[in-house]
């Protein structure tokens, strides 16, 4: 039986900010028991715990810190332009505190 | 079509000559965009009022091209084929963009996609399903569908793509065309939406490995708004298609091609392993050796799952800031958590929505050791082993894929554990950054099926040359979809 549940996928989309179907959940399901069953058989590979993780494709890439210089803004309005809501120089929301 | 059939050489001389103009071109291309539309569903914007310009020395002056939707260009609507961003209209240019405005490129449309990249079918952008030119009826891969489409059918040379786990070079052997994505950060990325930032890079579709490799020399460089990019001012691409590749040694992984390990195989999948071999004679013929070897089986089956779980991960914070609130339509609700829920839930696909609550999963404190650092663990030992065949071998020769186009009907996008390792290990070319590239190498079932060559970091001139060579052995190059069905 699957260790996992209607009710965790559900959690862990709401954790998102992202709602499912029943359909949705459903496909979740079925796919996390397929990467749970390979990722079986990683524990199983000798001294896996001692490889260190790769979180990089080029990780003896060697980075430049560019110089410290004032540049150019890209002016308000332009980032604003693709907002639904604004005023003035800001998005507008709706009130958060009380 | 008259002109946009042929290569970027040969474009440039007839304009140099005066034989054609610019105009001339952009008006036959937009003229193919919206035929292409019809049939294949290919774009999200075609730019009807895209004029010519003055022709330079620069191969690409004049000459139109398609940039996938995932790339922010100025003023031009980009919506990465995803609802969350379907009114998004950037205030800046991506560099690789840049570059080729600078070159006197014209683009002519965005091409769909799979909404954000990811996605393997062409099925999820929000504009519909990207249709096979080949095949109506079959899949275009994904997730750089439109642009496989559009440049199979001949509306023009090339078309940008990006690459997380095979979205250019798998698309590209389901349409009949070259995909090649160059070594990590060989192509700034500024400007593409990120998807998994550790995975993704910028790369092209051409008909030919030499006008892929013209246009990857205009789209690279070094740039200040990329910090994985690096300066590759030494790398002459096309110069160095020179086919001279007498003594190269290849090596293809039996673990990944021995017919006896796939039971039950459909009569496609023999096919294409056959006509893998086939093409593997040709480049002993070329002088070349190709040897087979082995992997470890259990690093291979975990390899597809692998990717999820990272590229997952990432996509879960990239996206992050899709919120509806500062860019991308309101959601509705009496406060902004309710606003973002609505806006994220209405927004997004059921594929993109599954791979952010697997990513949430493996994010989470419990579960990081077991999913997420075991991934990247399996993933050094994968990188690691690519790089030591890299040590005896110029490149690694595999099929793209179980077989030709799969069909629309029943495409999920689930891993299939039976072929999984076949058709999946491009993802290694992602995990490790290196160069690879996908060129036609033959027919079945009528439909056209690809051949990749991947080789060593920064070693991309040596690639190209390899599948410039073998390109030269089969009569598929520069070929335009003719609909088989």
């Amino acid at each position: 039986m699957s260790k996992f549940t209607k009710e965790m996928v559900d959690d862990y989309a709401d954790k998102l900010l992202i709602g499912l179907t029943d359909e949705e959940n459903k496909m979740v399901l079925d796919e996390f028991d397929i990467i749970d069953k390979n990722l079986d058989l990683v524990t199983q590979i000798p001294n896996i715990s001692e490889v260190e993780p790769m979180t990089h494709c080029l990780d003896d890439f060697e980075y430049e810190l560019r110089d410290d210089v004032v540049v150019e803004s890209v002016p308000i309005s332009d980032l604003l332009r693709n907002s639904d809501e604004t005023d003035g120089d800001e998005v507008q929301v709706p009130k958060v505190v009380g | 079509m008259k002109y946009m059939n042929k290569s970027i050489e040969e474009l440039h001389e007839m304009l140099i000559k005066g034989e054609v103009t610019s105009d001339e071109l952009v008006r036959e291309s937009l003229e193919l965009s919206h035929e292409v539309q019809k049939k294949c569903n290919a774009f999200v914007t075609i730019l009807d009022d895209a004029k010519g310009c003055e022709v330079t020395d620069n191969l690409l002056s004049g000459i139109p091209y398609g940039v996938k939707d995932n790339y922010s260009t100025k003023d031009i609507l980009s919506t990465g084929s995803s609802n969350t961003l379907k009114d998004y209209v950037p205030f800046f240019n991506a560099t690789a963009v840049e570059h080729l405005n600078t070159a006197g490129a014209i683009k002519v449309n965005k091409t769909a996609m799979d909404e954000f990249g990811m996605g393997g079918t062409g099925t999820t952008g929000h504009t519909g399903i990207q249709k096979n030119p080949w095949d109506t009826t079959r899949l275009c891969a994904g997730s750089s569908s439109g642009s496989a489409a559009a440049v199979a059918s001949g509306v023009y040379p090339y078309a940008l793509g990006s690459d997380t786990g095979d979205s250019i070079r798998k698309p590209a052997a389901y349409c009949g065309i070259v995909g090649y994505k160059p070594t990590y950060g060989m192509i700034s990325r500024y400007g593409l939406f990120a998807f998994a930032s550790s995975l993704d890079h910028c790369g092209v579709l051409a008909r030919s490995v030499r006008d892929a490799a013209i246009v990857v020399d205009t789209m690279k460089g070094l740039d200040i708004n990329d910090m994985t990019s690096w300066d590759s001012s030494n790398v002459h691409l096309r110069s160095a298609c020179t086919g001279e590749v007498k003594g190269k040694k290849l090596c293809y992984i039996k673990e990944i091609v021995d017919k006896e390990r796939y039971k039950n195989a459909s009569q496609e999948l023999l096919d294409h392993l056959d006509n893998f071999y086939k093409t593997v004679e040709n480049a002993r013929e070329l002088g070349m050796t190709v040897d087979e070897v082995s992997v470890d089986e259990a690093i291979l089956k975990a390899q597809p799952s692998v990717y999820v779980v990272i590229s997952c991960a990432e996509a879960t914070s990239n996206m992050s800031n899709l919120t509806g609130i500062s860019f991308g339509p309101r959601g509705e609700g009496d406060n902004y958590i309710d606003m973002m829920k609505d806006h994220r839930t209405k927004g997004f696909s059921p594929l993109i929505k599954r791979r952010f609550v697997i990513g949430s999963y493996v994010l989470q404190k419990e579960n990081q050791e077991r999913y997420f650092k075991n991934a990247q663990r399996v993933r050094r030992l994968l990188v690691d082993r690519w790089k030591e065949m890299f040590k005896d071998y110029d490149a690694i020769i595999l099929p793209v894929g179980s077989g030709p186009a799969k069909h629309i009907d029943g495409s999920k996008d689930i891993l299939d554990e039976n072929t999984a390792a076949l058709e999946e290990h491009l993802q290694v070319g992602n995990f490790g950054g290196f160069p690879s590239i996908t060129i036609p190498n033959g027919f079945v079932s009528g439909l056209p099926v690809g051949v990749n060559i991947t080789g060593n970091c920064y070693d991309d001139e040596n690639v190209l040359n390899i599948a410039y060579a073998l390109e030269s052995t089969m009569e598929y190059k520069g070929q335009i979809a003719k609909e088989v069905k």
